[in-house]
């Protein structure tokens, strides 16, 4: 084992590889108030990828519903049993902006805590057998009853559910590779997507077992493991409709809820992604006490009890969730880009416009502009361009009745 | 006493040169990852040879256990002590606390036979919680010297101590006995639905989405092994030059044929004495060789390093044939 960092976490961990990071690395925001459980996302990436034999039970995207859905059935619950020690917390007192923004985790990740046990194995996990991939939306829209006589009102309900969108992480530190004893499995430098090799893949499930999202899966046909591809050629510029510049992946263009963003974390502070997630800490990663550094980031649901996001988003859910619900001029811009293009943006930019709409929520005064925000591609050339308030069209008298 | 190997290394290994190790991330130490040291003991080969008898017969028309059963009737055997891998992460195993292993040979082709207790039979690996049973004899590639002065490592090989290795699977005996010699996933799941209706007589036949099949499915497009429908044999033909190396042949010389009863497996590989494979080690009649082996119970999950292994090279000996 080495020690590498690991932001989420505030703090160094162990890890079987150095820490090298990609030159830019595949993320993607995920606003879960919007999301409506469409499963368009989910259809999206089936009919590009795993429609075929042997993947019947593959779905690289899945959408489920919280707190009882999980696909494999209670996959986070079994994988949080495995890394619990009775003394899992975070110490928040002191944050670094670029090294432990959301405070220090003090618990054991899944690496850690296979040392601990001394399984003589990278990380701790399990397979999930067959029968807990079969029903991938197993518990929809079930809510969950806190108090069941009690009507619902913010900022928590009593009575709640909520839909979690997941595919592959693209993890930092993919548990999947760590486990993997042929290095089958490959992060990529260009852009941190993680790979299965499927020439050198000997079918041995270790990643379906040790990547704690559950993201690899086993094909029977071929005696293989196959995993979320994060679309590479789309994301490489293959196809032909961006006309070679990175094109978001299938399941974040086909968003009808348009609660996905999807782009590269760099060093830029314009880069929309990166400012969400780095700067102004609205998106959070899902379980961030696992220690993979995982790539999908959540803006938490606000309704939901705190606790128990804490528990999936670590210590900046409260933060992020008050941000969320007074949204600053920069972050309602930035915002205004999600699903506005197929390729990926990789730099925003506010041209200011007035102010058209001034109210209070819980007490915090909010104002809104209507400004303009223009997303760049990579070759710097603009892709897109949108004001905060959309434009309304009002249909002609004479077509009152067409469709 | 080198103790492990840097893995990027490797790439330029001569005879491992199709090894393809893309990893961005990098290992960590100059020994592999996982790695533990090993004994001295480990480095000795065992006292006891095995004996690769010289016995005329006719090949066999089906080449199946009982039809060998009289070949192997007067080999004497070599009783190998099986443990729990532990060096190399994973570590696992330690069901199978030991195997009985014979060999004989006709002038012309060499066969080993194994045999170990195990409760389960496990010849199927569709499922995703199911693991095959298998069996594997290693072999130090080209003409080399064991002794703990001069380290031969028995885990694998090492870094320019090649292996060669026979690794028989269950499952692949299972996919030989069926139509297109591969188990398809209805035998594991009669009932399940699925779009693809094989039958191209049937109404709903789509040519294209039935094409599809190979070019969609990672590990056939690949060209792996594992994968390919019709491989004609129940033994896979390796190298390896330490741990996580393991590399299939382009050139697949050796088969092998089973028998599953009582709870016990026979297990026969054969081969030719002499091949053309370069990567392929060689046996003369009348001169000495070095063989190890491993156990995988499926039953218990094993897999990869979870095995059941002897740590020690085991001395052979091939008698001359009569002609000699
Ligand atoms: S989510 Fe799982 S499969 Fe994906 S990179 Fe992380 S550990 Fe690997
Ligand atoms: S397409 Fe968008 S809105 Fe629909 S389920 Fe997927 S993430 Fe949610």
């Amino acid at each position: 084992m080495t020690l590498v960092h690991n932001w989420h976490l505030g703090r160094r961990m162990e890890y079987p590889y150095f820490e090298s990071r990609p030159k830019r690395q595949f993320a993607a925001i995920f606003n879960i108030n919007r999301c409506i459980a469409c499963q368009t996302c989910t259809m999206a990436c089936k009919s590009a990828w795993t429609y075929n034999k042997g993947q019947e039970h593959m779905w690289w995207n899945n959408v489920e519903t919280k707190p009882y859905g999980g696909y494999p059935q209670s996959w986070d619950v079994k994988t949080l049993k495995l890394i619990d020690n009775g003394e899992n917390t975070w110490y928040t007192d002191e944050k670094d902006e670029k090294l432990s923004p959301y405070g220090v985790y003090e618990g054991d990740t899944i690496f850690e805590a296979a040392s601990k046990k001394n399984i003589n194995q990278w990380a701790v996990g399990y397979i999930p057998e067959d029968k807990e991939w079969r029903s991938p939306n197993f518990g929809e829209d079930v809510a969950k009853s806190n108090k069941p006589d009690e009507y619902s009102s913010l900022p928590e309900h009593s009575r709640w559910f909520f839909y979690i969108q997941r595919l592959c992480n693209h993890c930092t530190y993919p548990g999947c590779l760590a486990a993997c004893p042929r290095k089958a499995i490959y992060k990529r430098k260009e852009d941190g997507i993680v790979l299965i090799d499927q020439k050198r893949c000997r079918g041995y499930r270790k990643c379906v077992e040790q990547c704690p999202y559950k993201k690899p899966m086993y094909r029977g046909l071929t005696r293989v493991s196959e995993k979320c591809i994060a679309c590479y050629p789309r994301v490489e510029g293959k196809d032909p409709l961006t006309k070679g510049r990175p094109m978001e992946t299938r399941c974040m263009a086909a968003c009808v809820g348009q609660i996905r963003l999807q782009g590269f974390l760099d060093d830029n502070p314009k880069n929309p992604v990166t400012w969400l997630i780095r700067h102004d800490k609205l998106a959070l990663p899902l379980y961030p006490q696992f220690g993979t550094e995982p790539n999908i980031y959540y803006i938490p649901p606000r309704w939901a009890p705190r606790a128990y996001l804490r528990q999936m988003f670590g210590p900046g859910v409260d933060e992020a969730i008050d941000k969320f619900m007074v949204p600053s001029r920069e972050r309602l811009a930035v915002m205004s880009l999600f699903r506005m293009a197929q390729s990926i943006i990789f730099e925003y930019k506010i041209e200011e416009g007035p102010k058209v709409f001034e109210t209070t929520i819980h007490g915090k005064k909010f104002e809104m502009y209507n400004d303009t925000v223009i997303g760049f591609g990579e070759d710097g050339q603009e892709i897109v361009r949108t004001t905060i308030e959309e434009p309304i069209h009002i249909r002609d008298p004479k077509h009152y009745n067409s469709i | 006493m080198k103790k492990g190997f840097s893995l990027f290394k490797l790439c330029s290994a001569t005879l491992l040169g199709t090894v393809f190790l893309s990893a961005a991330l990098f290992a960590a130490e100059e020994t592999a990852p996982g790695v533990k040291g090993m004994s001295d003991e480990e480095f000795t080969p065992t006292k006891e040879v095995l004996n690769v008898k010289y016995v005329q017969m006719d090949k066999p028309y089906h080449m199946d256990v009982e039809s060998l059963k009289g070949a192997f009737k007067d080999a004497g055997a070599v009783k190998v002590v099986l443990q729990k891998q532990d060096k190399a992460f994973p570590n696992g195993g330690g069901s199978v606390a030991g195997a009985e292993v014979k060999a004989i040979h006709d002038g012309i082709t060499i066969y080993f036979q194994i045999t170990w207790s195990d409760p389960t039979k496990n010849a199927r690996t569709i499922a995703v919680q199911e693991f095959r049973d298998a069996a594997a004899l290693m072999f130090p590639l080209g003409a080399v010297e064991i002794t703990p002065a001069e380290h031969f490592s028995p885990r694998m090989g090492d870094r320019e101590k090649p292996t060669n290795l026979w690794h028989w699977k269950a499952d692949w005996e299972a996919d030989l006995l069926v139509k297109g010699e591969l188990e398809d996933v209805e035998v594991q799941y009669p009932n399940m639905h699925d779009d693809f209706n094989f039958n191209p007589y049937s109404a709903y036949y789509h040519r294209e989405l039935i094409t599809s099949v190979e070019v969609l499915s990672g590990g056939r497009a690949a060209n792996n092994l594992l994968s390919q429908p019709g491989r004609g044999r129940t033994v896979e033909d390796l190298n390896a030059e330490g741990f996580g190396t393991l590399t299939t042949q382009d050139h697949q010389d050796v088969n092998g044929c089973s028998h599953y009863e009582d709870g016990v497996w026979t297990v026969i590989m054969y081969r030719s004495l002499i091949t053309q494979d370069p990567h392929d080690v060689q046996f003369v009649p009348g001169g000495n060789a070095f063989f190890n082996m491993a156990v995988w119970n499926g039953g218990e999950q094993d897999r990869n390093g979870q095995k059941n292994i002897s740590t020690q090279w085991h001395p052979a000996t091939l008698e001359k044939v009569a002609w000699q």
